[in-house]
């Protein structure tokens, strides 16, 4: 894992106090809210319907034991319990109070942490895949490259004050774990003629108009990479729209040049701005790698154990994966247990998560974007005792991957933002397809929940996605199909006119029952079965059945 | 208002010309032209031999004054808003791209909390409110010169 160099320490110190001067300027009045807001925001502070909402930064959602505890602590001590883990792999606090916040950041300095750039019109928080060099077919492990990305956007001079936010995901593997294509910029890294270097993507993005992003570079050279983000971003803040917010992201700017144009202005800005000093040499980039290496870990052929234990058996099946080093699995603990808001965790989950961590998993957790967690090496031997002592803490959900594993923004329970409601959806969805036998046979699907169009619940790109709609006062739901965040990414479709929330539940039964009935064999899933038949078929099972039941 | 270089405060040696008054001859080397004055007396063809200096709102487009940068001593990049952040970019243009030796000054809405950032990224001088003098140099104390980027 990635430790603090003196450099990186200072940097975060000074921004605590940095902080806790505008913080102090913005109680007694010398900053108006409208001044203070850009600069809470940069902080990762927002203001929600009720009260603050602090995000805090998990660097490409890698997270020590030590840090987990934290975050346990701060949930104890300055919020109500508890903390929700987001897609952006970062973790939120819903209830801390502005005179504490600077405290807060102080708590999380110690373990390394902080909330910059988790908000706000700047570079975000790097994403990165939640399996990151622990799969045999990664081309490279990308967390280095998002630490080197991560340190040259921390508070850049020049693009602290960008259009609108700005999201880069890198991925060293095929199989695309990130929702690339639904970011600002997608890095994936590939292998030509036996040298690495990048693919590069730009303009994905969701909110209301959603984009897959396209590529604008086949390959790229590890030691250009910061040169050519530079460009990017420097055509972006040239040409990025201001004059209207929603349509500002990048997304907006590339679809209205159109992707050649903007790649010859980025080739442009590449050859007149590179940097030589922002050049990454070999050295640098290896001493970033050291600090990713495995820990030592013995090849093995120990197999995950067999049991008569049927729950235990559910489990393995769904929450493990094989390791690259034999003898290992990476397990994948649940946060969507039925009737829970999804991505919640309490602080005495963390804080027995962290001990578990440190006794199963050399003391690594990591957060996916599908708001659930990873324990990253543990010894098949130990796996049936890992399993009680998370069956325990209620955290052996065998969900992954499956119908109640789904994603959801905070929706109106918490955002000012919202139209409707989102986590008492994903609550029903996980209470009516509660038995794991019902939803094995369902097989792999993604259910994507948002409460109003900004899509944080990245519906569109949900193999159904859920969007949440206020007609008159009424909460309403509209359903896409056929939408994908992974390598064959796509837009859902929009099937037809929106649900009430009663009708909700029985309206995906119907779609679930449509796929079911047109599944050519047991392994073929949902969004195969979509694509090879069309929405069409969804739509007339859906439509002509509800009517009939009216 | 103020000019602030890093922590010492400044001569403003620059005037606005007031609109109704001004053509190819009327100015001095001390004016601060607006983008729209020096189109103006750009077309009338410009008869003196002296530098001075102009002012451009972070919403215009800098690309009429490129060419004639040799013109300026001063160029004073204005932010309508703060969270304008096209002159950072602009500026590094005109330093990197065009190779702009004079002053450049940022002024409009700006924060004390960008001080560092616009100095960073290029700016010499600042144009503030007398009374905020204190805290943008108490921000720019606060830096100790550690950054991420070259
Ligand atoms: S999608 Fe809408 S309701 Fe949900 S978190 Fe985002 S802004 Fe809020």
């Amino acid at each position: 894992m990635y430790k603090y160099s003196n450099i990186d320490k200072k940097i975060i110190a000074d921004r605590t106090k940095q902080f806790q001067n505008q913080v102090e300027r913005r109680l007694n009045g010398k900053l108006t809210e409208e001044e203070f807001k850009p600069l809470r925001l940069m902080n990762g502070l927002y203001l929600q319907l009720h009260a603050y909402m602090l995000r805090v930064a998990i660097p490409y959602g890698e997270l020590s034991s030590t840090q987990l505890r934290k975050l346990a602590f701060i949930a104890d001590k300055f919020d109500r319990g508890y903390g929700h883990f987001t897609t952006r792999q970062n973790i939120q606090f819903n209830w801390p109070k502005l005179p504490e916040v600077p405290e807060i950041l102080d708590q999380l300095s110690e373990v390394e942490m902080h909330a910059i750039q988790t908000s706000g019109n700047c570079i975000r928080n790097i994403s990165s895949d939640h399996l990151a060099g622990l799969t045999a077919e990664e081309v490279e492990d990308p967390r280095p490259w998002c630490e080197i990305i991560r340190k040259w956007s921390t508070f850049h001079p020049e693009f602290s004050f960008l259009p609108r936010k700005f999201k880069i995901a890198v991925t060293g593997c095929l199989e695309d774990r990130t929702a690339l294509l639904v970011h600002d910029i997608g890095l994936r890294l590939i292998k030509k003629n036996n040298v690495i270097g990048f693919e590069v993507f730009v303009g994905g993005g969701q909110g209301r108009t959603p984009h897959i992003a396209k590529m604008i570079r086949s390959f790229l050279s590890k030691k250009d990479l910061l040169n050519y983000l530079e460009a990017i971003l420097t055509t972006y803040n040239q040409l990025g729209r201001r004059d209207n917010i929603y349509k500002a992201r990048i997304k907006i700017l590339v679809n209205e040049l159109g992707v050649q144009k903007f790649k010859s202005l980025v080739e442009k800005n590449f050859v007149k701005f590179s940097n030589e000093k922002l050049k990454l040499d070999k050295n640098t980039i290896n001493d970033i790698f050291n600090f990713f290496k495995l820990p030592k870990l013995k090849y093995s052929s120990n197999k995950l154990p067999i049991s008569k234990n049927k729950k235990f058996n559910e489990w393995k099946q769904q929450n493990t994966l094989p390791h690259k080093i034999s003898g290992y699995s990476i397990v994948l603990i649940s946060l969507k247990p039925p009737g829970k808001p999804p991505g919640d965790a309490d602080s005495r989950q963390m804080q027995e998560l962290a001990n578990i961590s440190d006794d199963f998993s050399f003391g690594e957790i990591r957060v996916t974007h599908e708001q659930n967690l990873v324990l990253p090496h543990v010894n098949n031997t130990q796996i049936y005792q890992l399993w009680q002592q998370l069956d325990i803490l209620k955290l052996a959900t065998p969900n992954i991957g499956l119908i109640s594993d789904t994603i959801c923004c905070p929706g109106m329970d918490y955002c000012a933002l919202a139209t409707a409601r989102s986590i008492p959806i994903s609550q029903k969805i996980g209470n009516n397809f509660k038995k794991y036998f019902d939803q094995k046979s369902i097989g792999d699907i993604k259910i994507k929940i948002s409460g109003c169009i900004n899509a944080c619940g990245h519906h569109h790109v949900g193999n159904i996605g859920i969007l949440g709609l206020d007609r008159n006062g009424e909460e309403f739901y509209q359903i896409t199909l056929g939408g994908s965040a992974k390598e064959d990414a796509a837009i859902g479709q929009i099937i037809g006119p929106s649900f009430s929330e009663k009708k909700l539940i029985s309206a995906i039964r119907r779609i679930i029952k449509t796929y079911r009935k047109n599944k050519k064999n047991a392994s073929e899933d949902f969004l195969s079965v979509f694509r090879r038949i069309g929405i069409e078929a969804f739509k007339k099972d859906l439509y002509d059945n509800t009517r009939k039941k009216n | 208002m103020i000019i602030l270089e890093r922590k010492t405060e400044k001569l403003n040696k620059y005037k606005r010309i007031t609109n109704e008054f001004f053509s190819a001859n009327d100015f001095l080397p001390t004016s601060l032209l607006s983008l729209y004055q020096w189109q103006e007396i750009k077309k009338q063809g410009i008869k003196k031999n002296f530098q001075l200096a102009i002012e451009i709102n972070s919403d215009e487009s800098s690309e009429s004054i490129k060419d004639s940068l040799k013109k300026f001593s001063m160029i004073q990049l204005n932010f309508k808003t703060f969270k304008d952040g096209r002159p950072f970019t602009l500026v590094k243009e005109l330093r990197i791209e065009h190779k702009f030796k004079g002053e450049i000054r940022a002024s409009g809405h700006i924060l004390p909390d960008q001080y560092v950032f616009l100095l960073r990224c290029g700016f010499d001088t600042v144009e503030i409110k007398k009374e905020d003098k204190e805290i943008w140099i108490e921000l720019l104390n606060l830096d100790n010169g550690l950054y991420y980027q070259p």
